[in-house]
């Protein structure tokens, strides 16, 4: 099956990492996958955005049969690591996209030195929820403190709020595995993911 | 990393276009490999580097530049090893010199010239097509538009060189390289020939190129292309797909895939040539494609390189349909989907994909007005206390000569403390040209060490040569920083404390006839500013200031290696506090945040982001930044 999901963040936040666990656990299950990322703000406080597209994959043909970017209205899914980018990254969203968003908005250079104001997050999601109803929001921060008490799970919690509230293609067992070889702190990782999956199941 | 080295045809990995290409080259047996780090063809070089131990035959460097690059790989090549090297596309201005004289003497073993290119600028100064140069440097240029085809091509592209006496380009855009995904391996060679495998059989009349040597050479190169050209039909490289009616498209790269699927969200049945070998083109095989077209497109980035060769050669075959491209498609920035949907939607008069209209519609009416957010230096970074201290220290009263690195981000606020930036050692030279005709206002140029020892000795010099009244300020993290901290000239040790032979800079600078050299800790900010204030008073020639502290993510690598018997944390007073805004706004560390609402906010420094670089406390001017320190428990056993 298709299933397209754009993650949008910021540069130090994880948002490449994510989208390499959602793609290796597709390589797992056998299912193909390609997607571009922006890497050009990957600097502290640059734009970061990271494309996943599964597709079924297809051993005659080798080449990915979709392209690495995911059409303006494509995106099945949406996990922003900060709201002002999910608002940013609004032209791949469609009425029924799900969005997941990290309520933790984090200010701008334009914004600290004045030029610009942060608009408010009821207003930023206000706007998103013009795009589509399926907007959950989450502080992603505070679960990650709470429980593991840093920043470094936010992009596993992410994982399992996604994993529970869209239609991923690629399996629970798939993404765990990714976990344990991937990752040195694997035990937190999955932990993290199921503090998602639960957190998402709650809401 | 590891799976690109195993000998598993036909399993499905993940990979990014840069992976598929190492892949590429080892499938292909290389046993050269030389790179100045680029984005976005970096990661090439890395994944080279890993593999060390497990292809002991090969030898990976990352050179000097890109000159230098493409002549050791060039050597190899004539040695009978085959040779990879890659660059960012205005690597090869730098390697161009050498490029131009490689289809004149040839190869031996297959050379291959990957190019990451990047259309839209995204992490360059330019955004210029490297596919021109081939008009007159005659090497054959390969595009390839997925994961699996940066692989194949890379292969391929050896076979070509070799078969056709030309070294071969591979041109991979940013959206290639950087795009990750499913990669099928096919099968390692049973032998590699590599260090010490070599051996070079001179040949006078191939590699002395002087006079009618040299004019002997160019006939062959022209013949060899001409060779080429003739056999691209057999090499199925280019593809045609079929479909209805009396438009078609021609396109290459990740250009094919997004024309694909423009096609695909405007219901388009059309056929489709897809380029894989960009030059030089078959003009029968064009020809052949376009004569049953009324109405031709031309799809791909940039200023129409494609287009411009398919008009001449149609022209040539008297197949005079409309031929279009640039005149719908904008020849600068990127083109994507959405751009070609666009395009194509207005020009063949077909209603846009509601969902894509709908999505447009959206962001043009709610993402109006929002902040932008521009990258900024790295928590702990030495470059953000450097540039403070230079912005301090002038009162922004000079002019500042920009360069690229790391600290090309002091040209964005909140410092806008760089007056230009172009192309590598822009700094010093231009500053030292502009020194001969401006009045007294003071230059101060930039270079960090990787760009100086790239190409800024030469310009350096030069200064020197000519009494260039100016302060040049060596921002000496110890790596390549930006690309992902490859070593550069003046790394000491890697993070797990593995040695390397730094170059002396001070002594390098003295021998070049610096007589004012001063260094500096960047993070003791009051020094450093009145270390560049003296360089200022100093008048006359070439003033040197080395600010000299390693790259804040390297330091913090090496920290879990050698763990420090204290915890330590800074913290704001939020009494002493004055809110004068020196760390928030004017070095603006993004680890210093603001709390609270109207009058009552305050400033402080989250934990789990500061690296304790201690800029911030040495700069308040109220002393209200404290470093705490606390001796653990057990760390220090």
């Amino acid at each position: 099956m298709r299933y397209d999901i754009l993650i949008c963040g910021i540069g130090g936040q994880g948002a490449i990492s994510l989208g390499t666990i959602l793609k290796l656990a597709a390589i797992r299950d056998g299912i193909g996958v390609v997607g571009a990322e922006r890497r050009g703000g990957a600097q502290r406080e640059g734009v970061v955005t990271s494309n996943v597209r599964y597709y079924p994959h297809n051993p005659n043909n080798t080449s990915a049969p979709i392209s690495g970017l995911i059409p303006a209205g494509g995106a099945d899914m949406m996990i922003a690591m900060e709201p002002l980018e999910a608002l940013r990254q609004i032209r791949y969203l469609n009425e029924s996209s799900v969005v997941i968003i990290n309520n933790r908005p984090l200010m701008p250079v334009h914004v600290r030195i004045g030029d610009f104001s942060y608009p408010s997050l009821d207003e930023i999601y206000a706007r998103i929820k013009e795009a589509t109803p399926l907007v959950h929001i989450f502080d992603i921060d505070e679960l990650s403190l709470a429980y593991f008490h840093s920043l470094r799970q936010v992009n596993t919690i992410s994982l399992g709020l996604a994993y529970a509230l869209g239609n991923l293609p690629v399996s629970k067992t798939a993404i765990i595995d990714t976990l344990t070889e991937l990752l040195k702190n694997s035990k937190d990782a999955i932990d993290a993911f199921a503090r998602g999956c639960e957190t998402a199941k709650c809401s | 990393m590891k799976e690109l080295a195993r000998n598993a045809p036909g399993k499905m990995i993940l990979a990014m276009g840069n992976d598929a290409i190492v892949r590429g080259g080892l499938e292909a047996g290389i046993g050269y490999f030389s790179t100045y780090p680029g984005t976005p063809a970096s990661e090439i070089g890395e994944g080279y580097a890993a593999l060390l131990d497990e292809f002991p035959h090969l030898h990976a460097e990352f050179s000097v530049n890109e000159h230098v690059a493409a002549h050791g790989a060039l050597g190899a090549s004539w040695a009978g090893v085959r040779a990879m090297t890659t660059m960012k596309h205005v690597g090869m201005n730098v390697a161009a010199e050498v490029l131009h004289f490689a289809a004149y003497t040839g190869v031996k073993a297959g050379l291959v010239v990957i190019i990451g290119s990047d259309p839209g600028a995204t992490s360059s100064t330019s955004e210029q097509d490297d596919r021109w140069y081939s008009l007159h440097t005659h090497l054959p240029i390969l595009e390839p538009s997925t994961i699996q085809e940066a692989k194949d091509f890379t292969v391929r592209a050896f076979e070509i060189s070799e078969r056709y006496n030309l070294p071969v380009i591979l041109n991979a855009p940013s959206k290639l390289c950087h795009n990750i995904g499913s990669l099928i391996l096919g099968a390692l060679p049973k032998r590699f020939v590599g260090t010490g495998g070599g051996r070079f059989d001179r040949n006078p009349s191939r590699y002395i190129n002087l006079f009618a040597g040299s004019v002997a050479n160019h006939k062959k190169a022209m013949e060899h292309k001409e060779h080429l050209r003739a056999d691209i039909p057999s090499l199925s490289l280019n593809q045609v797909f079929k479909g209805s009616g009396s438009t078609g498209f021609i396109s290459s790269s990740v250009n094919f895939s997004y024309l694909k699927e423009s096609l695909s969200l405007l219901d388009i049945d059309a056929p489709i040539m897809k380029l894989g070998i960009t030059h030089p083109l078959n003009a029968d095989e064009i020809a052949a494609f376009a004569g049953k077209l009324t109405r031709l497109f031309v799809v791909e980035d940039l200023e129409g390189f494609l287009e411009f060769q398919i008009k001449a050669l149609l022209y040539e075959h008297n197949v005079l349909i409309s031929i279009e491209g640039k005149n719908i498609f904008p020849p600068y920035g990127e083109l994507d989907v959405d751009t070609i949907t666009i395009a194509l939607a207005k020009a063949l008069e077909k209603p846009l994909p509601p969902s894509m209209e709908r999505a447009l519609t959206l962001e043009k009416k709610l993402t109006a007005g929002i902040p932008p957010r521009q990258g900024s230096f790295c928590i702990g970074c030495p470059h953000r206390a450097t540039v403070y201290s230079i912005v301090k220290a002038t009162d922004r009263s000079a002019i500042f000569a920009g360069d690229i690195g790391c600290y090309t981000l002091s040209s964005l606020p909140p410092f806008r403390a760089f007056d230009w930036v172009t192309c590598m050692n822009c700094g010093v030279g231009i500053g030292q040209g502009m020194r001969q005709v401006i009045g007294d206002e003071p230059i101060v140029a930039y270079v960090g060490d990787s760009t100086f020892f790239h190409s800024g000795i030469p310009g350096l010099i030069n200064a020197v040569q000519q009494n260039a009244d100016m302060v040049l300020v060596i921002l000496d993290n110890k790596w390549v920083a930006m690309t992902g901290h490859q070593p550069s000239p003046t790394t000491e040790s890697s993070p797990r404390g593995e040695k390397f032979s730094p170059v002396d800079l001070k002594l390098l600078l003295k021998s070049v006839g610096v007589r004012y050299v001063r260094t500096a800790n960047p993070f003791n900010i009051k020094a450093t500013i009145s270390t560049i204030k003296d360089a200022l008073c100093e008048k006359g020639g070439v003033r040197v200031i080395i600010a000299e502290a390693e790259c804040a993510l390297q330091n913090e690598r090496r920290k879990k290696y050698e763990p420090s018997p204290y915890e330590r944390y800074h913290q704001i007073e939020p009494d002493i506090c004055q809110k004068c805004n020196e760390c928030y706004v004017q070095l603006g560390c993004p680890a210093i945040r603001k709390s609270g609402e109207g009058d009552a906010f305050y400033y402080y420094i989250e934990e789990a982001l500061c690296v304790n670089c201690g800029a911030c406390r040495d700069l308040c001017p109220n002393t209200a930044i404290s470093l705490v320190e606390i001796r653990r428990g057990k760390a220090a056993s």
